[in-house]
């Protein structure tokens, strides 16, 4: 059996490349503890600061990978960095510029939307930065300690970023709620790895997946019962149903630029995280993962979907309709073993919904009035004649997530659909496409409520202002969704790319 | 000249044009509605060179050649699509239909008072955009990706600009049409799977079509062949835009909501998109499936023609009447592409630009009668030939032509269509003509009654249309009676493609499209 490992390809031993691997994860760590020093020197009045060194430091960590994106690609056999827990390719890199991205869109809505509720204070940022790191971390985890390690870092800082109104019952109910229910998926997704441990001997991915593939670790109920926790867990921070029950609640209760951050950043992280493992880590095991993934991903879309329609606020009907896109996505993932466009698919998918769905979520926060969210169906109404380029972007986010060409979110479900017909999931994609015409119901409501004429006797809602940082986010979501849904290539090409280069590979 | 890629200019100028109309201030209206007829006639302008020089031989050895071919790469290869557009006699048909119903929809909405026009024309020339590439697509992504973006312009015209119960309408519209064109996605996907050369071009598709597979065992019961399913997909997506009749039920509502600017190249255009897809994508295609399905379809066909008519009987609001001879007509062009001969399509793609004509100008005469009298109610209109001679003209000619007057447009196609359906089985015609008969009956009622009876109050004092009103409809006019009694070059282009698509839609084995440098041509 030695003699067997010897002569697979082992990970790279630590050297000064590690800490080059690591790098947009330990400046965003470094920032993170920096802030919080800033955070004592810096006068209430001046807060906007610690935001524009948030901007700054996320920036940095987005250059450097750019910059290892070229470097990974330039040195292939330069694969897990610190023994292999961690993850230096591609797949990784792709998720953090997703992740970064929408760091960045959501500090720079943050200042306003916190000032006006009366919320703006320095832990914000050092959390935001704090949550970024812990998903980025996850993104190229290759090991299960790892793993864990990141998603409690995120998990914490979002448990405390979700009860940040702290005078507002419903923001409480949503960190609580969220803790709760998060700690029994950390349970879950712990005792799956423990089994996996038990069964194969260790922790590394690479080395999970060669136990399994070389037949050292026979696959008995055991294995199949830590994959299964396994994927509880990370559905969990997915929210797919039916692990789904805190999204809508705390989607709510959480203020909404925190709403924002964590309906796109957590799912990214934790669907790479969930590929990571699953596709490329128990590919051997797919018959039998298969059926689970399947099942989770049927029931999300049918679920989400119906669920969003009897919606009446917009960041629930947000949550039900985010616990469907995962189902959409859950499509790709169960297609990747037989078609490498299944994990394209999906990371194309997670990259156009973020962008989209950070763009809606960013309408509602630079909307939202003085000490309120405007989140009521009723408190759009007539938007479109107060502000035509607020509404018409709110319209493009939400024809992207209904599926329309010609933006992103049209592509989208067309790659993922695409590799479940290739890989012969038909009812898959026919199960897709049914949800996705429910969909058009509740996605083009808000926009028939957005353009119809507002009522003369209704209340009349006092919209905010867009300012200069808000107009900014809305109006680069809005080009990222068409930009990307015309000229397909150019992300289609960064997806390949990252496909292609994902750890572990046997 | 030839590097010059006319079709996208055809296709992305009116784009352009509503893009430069957001940087007009709004209440500018003339600058609006003078860069949107612009627009729309240099369009229109554009297509008329493009279709005048068609003649020039396209690319040969390819099962379906097209003139002004551009063809580049759009999403590479694991996707493998393509920005292919191409002109065929079909297309350019289409496209002329296209152009000029846009730019008549242009001049309607110049002259009324229309609240937040840049909205409007913004709206109408994205429409034209979509509807043109829709026409051009060469390629089947590419196809569909402009036949579902069609809906967003459509749908924020009709929801902000049509009467109070768009609402539902609208919505009626938008799902029905969605979860069509969902499934011919999913069908798309799999064509372009199960095809050897693995690519969504329409060309490479027609020469180098996917078996056709097992029947689907369903728990024991065999269903169709996954090629049967993909040519049903097709089937339902086109049958609710053309529509025929289980799948028509949005149209109706939709063309009462509609506004009448709107409707003009709604009617005009956009309706026979459903047909245009059925002779290019889906009988050539599937040739076996089609022929499988065939007395399905023409079933359907002479249904809807029948109950088309009865329904426009039945109804007592004009523009319902008028949308149910519309469904009507367009179960004549249905019947005519599923005779699946040279006649019946030929006389499909005349028809389609012919009906296009005719129902652009019903709803436009209607739509001034409407905002002159304030209703649309058949039992309060009465009497108007006194109060308006000239559109009383106008009304004549449109409505011989729409129940088919020889001399007339409508005659020609939908003799050829007749003739084709009697080629494919004698009774067709005779159950056709029974729409047809009825077709006299309630266009001549309507034109009767809302003519000749005695005033009512609503129509007293009524204006006559005027000038510019009148010069929009001489046009039409001019038209119906030209191709009535010279139809040869209309026939002639639409015999362009005719054959091809008759070819291609009686199975992969026809010899026609055997590439030249096997046949032993030189080179």
């Amino acid at each position: 059996m030695m003699a067997l490992l010897a002569a697979v390809p082992t990970l790279t031993p630590p050297t000064g490349s590690d800490i080059v691997g690591l790098l947009p994860e330990v400046i965003l760590g470094g920032a993170f503890v920096i802030l919080l020093l800033l955070d004592l020197i810096t006068p209430a009045s001046r807060r906007t600061w610690l935001a524009a060194f948030s901007v700054v430091a996320i920036v940095a960590a987005f250059g450097t990978t750019v910059w290892g994106w070229f470097d990974a690609y330039n040195n292939p056999h330069v694969h897990g960095v610190f023994f292999g827990a961690f993850a230096y390719d591609r797949f990784g890199l792709f998720i953090n510029g997703v992740l970064l991205t929408s760091a960045l869109l959501v500090v720079v809505i943050s200042p306003q939307y916190l000032n006006r509720r009366g919320l703006h204070y320095g832990e914000y940022y050092s959390l935001i930065l704090a949550a970024t790191t812990g998903m980025m971390l996850l993104a190229g985890a290759a090991s299960l300690m790892v793993i864990f390690l990141s998603v409690e870092l995120l998990s914490i800082s979002l448990y405390i970023l979700s009860g940040f109104s702290r005078t507002d019952e419903r923001s409480q109910e949503a960190a609580l709620k969220y803790l709760l229910l998060g700690g029994f998926a950390s349970a879950f997704l712990l005792y799956g790895m423990a089994l996996v441990y038990g069964e194969t001997g260790h922790t590394q991915l690479e080395q999970i997946a060669i136990a399994i593939h070389s037949g050292i670790a026979t696959v008995d109920p055991l294995l199949l019962i830590g994959v299964v926790l396994m994927l509880v867990g990370f559905a969990f921070k997915v929210s797919a149903a039916p692990f789904h029950m805190w999204t809508p609640d705390v989607y709510q209760g959480a203020p909404t630029s925190v709403t924002a951050f964590m309906s796109v950043a957590t799912k990214v992280a934790a669907f790479a995280a969930l590929i990571r493992v699953f596709s490329f880590a128990f590919p051997d095991l797919y018959p039998q993962w298969q059926t689970a993934v399947v099942f989770v991903c049927i029931l999300s879309m049918v679920w989400g979907n119906l669920a969003a329609l009897s919606q009446t606020s917009l960041k629930r009907m947000l949550a039900y309709s985010g616990i469907a896109q995962a189902g959409y996505i859950l499509i790709g993932v169960a297609s990747s073993p037989h078609d490498a466009g299944g994990t394209i698919g999906a990371l194309f998918y997670l990259a156009a919904y973020s962008l989209t769905n950070l763009g809606a979520f960013a309408v509602i926060t630079i909307m939202s009035g003085r000490g309120e969210d405007l989140d009521r169906y009723a408190s759009i109404r007539g938007l479109a004649h107060r502000r035509p380029y607020v509404a018409a972007a709110m319209a493009l986010f939400m024809l992207s997530l209904a599926g329309f060409p010609p933006t992103a979110g049209f592509f989208g479900k067309f790659l993922v659909f695409s590799a479940a017909i290739k890989s012969g999931l038909m009812p898959l994609a026919l199960w897709g496409i049914a949800t996705s015409a429910v969909s058009i119901f509740y996605y083009l409501r808000v926009v028939l409520l957005m353009y119809a004429k507002p009522d003369a006797d209704a209340k009349s809602y006092e919209w905010s202002k867009t300012t200069v940082s808000g107009g900014a986010v809305v109006a680069f979501t809005t080009a990222g969704t068409l930009v990307f849904g015309v000229f397909v290539t150019l992300l289609y090409t960064v997806a390949t790319a990252a496909q292609q280069g994902a750890l572990p590979r046997l | 000249m030839t590097n010059i890629p006319w079709l996208s200019i055809v296709i992305f100028l009116p784009l352009t044009a509503s893009l430069a109309l957001q940087l007009v201030p709004g209440r500018a209206r003339g600058l609006i509605k003078g860069l949107t007829i612009a627009a729309t006639l240099a369009t229109a302008v554009l297509v008329a060179c493009l279709v005048a020089n068609m003649s020039g031989s396209p690319a040969q050895g390819t099962p379906l050649p097209l003139h002004y071919d551009e063809n580049q790469s759009w999403i590479p290869d694991p996707v493998n699509a393509h920005y292919h557009l191409g002109l065929d006699g079909l297309a350019a048909w289409m496209l002329a239909l296209n152009a000029g119903v846009f730019l008549l929809g242009a001049l309607v909405v110049s002259r009324r008072d229309v609240d937040r026009m840049k909205l409007f024309c913004g709206l109408l020339l994205l429409t034209e955009t979509a509807t043109a590439g829709v026409i051009l697509a060469a390629d089947m992504l590419l196809f569909y990706f402009f036949w579902e973006a069609m809906l967003i312009p459509l749908y924020f015209l009709l929801s902000n600009f049509g009467s109070e119960k768009r609402g539902r309408a609208t919505l009626k519209f938008i799902i029905f049409t969605v979860a069509g064109s969902l499934l011919m996605l999913l069908a798309i996907i799999y064509l372009k799977v199960n095809s050897p050369a693995n690519s969504f071009d329409l060309e490479v598709l027609l020469r180098t079509p996917g078996p056709a597979g097992d029947a689907v065992n369903f728990y024991g019961i065999h269903l169709f062949t996954p090629q049967q399913f993909a040519f049903l997909a097709f089937a339902i997506a086109f049958a609710i835009k053309l529509p025929l009749v289980p799948f028509h039920t949005w149209l109706p509502d939709l063309y009462e909501s509609c506004p009448p600017a709107a409707l003009v190249f709604f009617a005009g255009v956009v309706s026979k998109l459903g047909a245009f897809g059925f002779i290019r994508y889906a009988i050539t295609l599937f040739p076996g499936p089609v022929h499988d399905f065939q007395w399905l379809l023409l079933t359907l066909s002479v249904i809807t023609i029948i109950y088309g008519a009865l329904m426009a009987l039945s109804e007592s609001d004009i523009k319902r009447i008028v949308a149910y001879a519309s469904i009507s007509h367009l179960g004549v062009i249905g019947l005519g592409i599923f005779a699946l001969n040279a006649n019946g399509i030929n006389g499909a793609i005349i028809q389609i630009v012919n009906h296009g004509i005719i129902i652009a100008s019903l709803f436009l005469v209607l739509g001034i009668i409407e905002q002159r009298t304030g209703t649309r109610d058949r039992h309060e209109l009465a009497g108007l030939e006194k109060q308006m001679p000239y559109l009383y003209f106008f009304f004549l000619v449109i409505t011989l032509a729409a129940l088919g007057m020889p001399g007339l447009n409508s005659f020609a196609g939908e003799f050829t269509i007749m003739l084709g359906a009697f080629q494919t089985f004698w009774l067709l015609p005779v159950l056709a003509g029974i729409g047809v008969v009825l077709a006299c009956w309630y266009m001549l009622r309507l034109h009767q009654g809302l003519m000749h009876e005695p005033l009512q109050p609503r129509t007293d004092g009524v204006r006559d249309i005027s000038f510019v009103e009148g010069w929009v409809l001489v046009p039409l006019i001019a038209l119906m009676i030209g191709i009535g009694v010279y139809p040869k070059p209309v026939g002639d282009i639409a015999n362009l493609s005719t054959h091809q698509y008759v070819t291609l839609s009686s199975g992969p084995d026809a010899p026609a499209f055997t590439p030249i440098a096997n046949s032993g041509g030189p080179g």
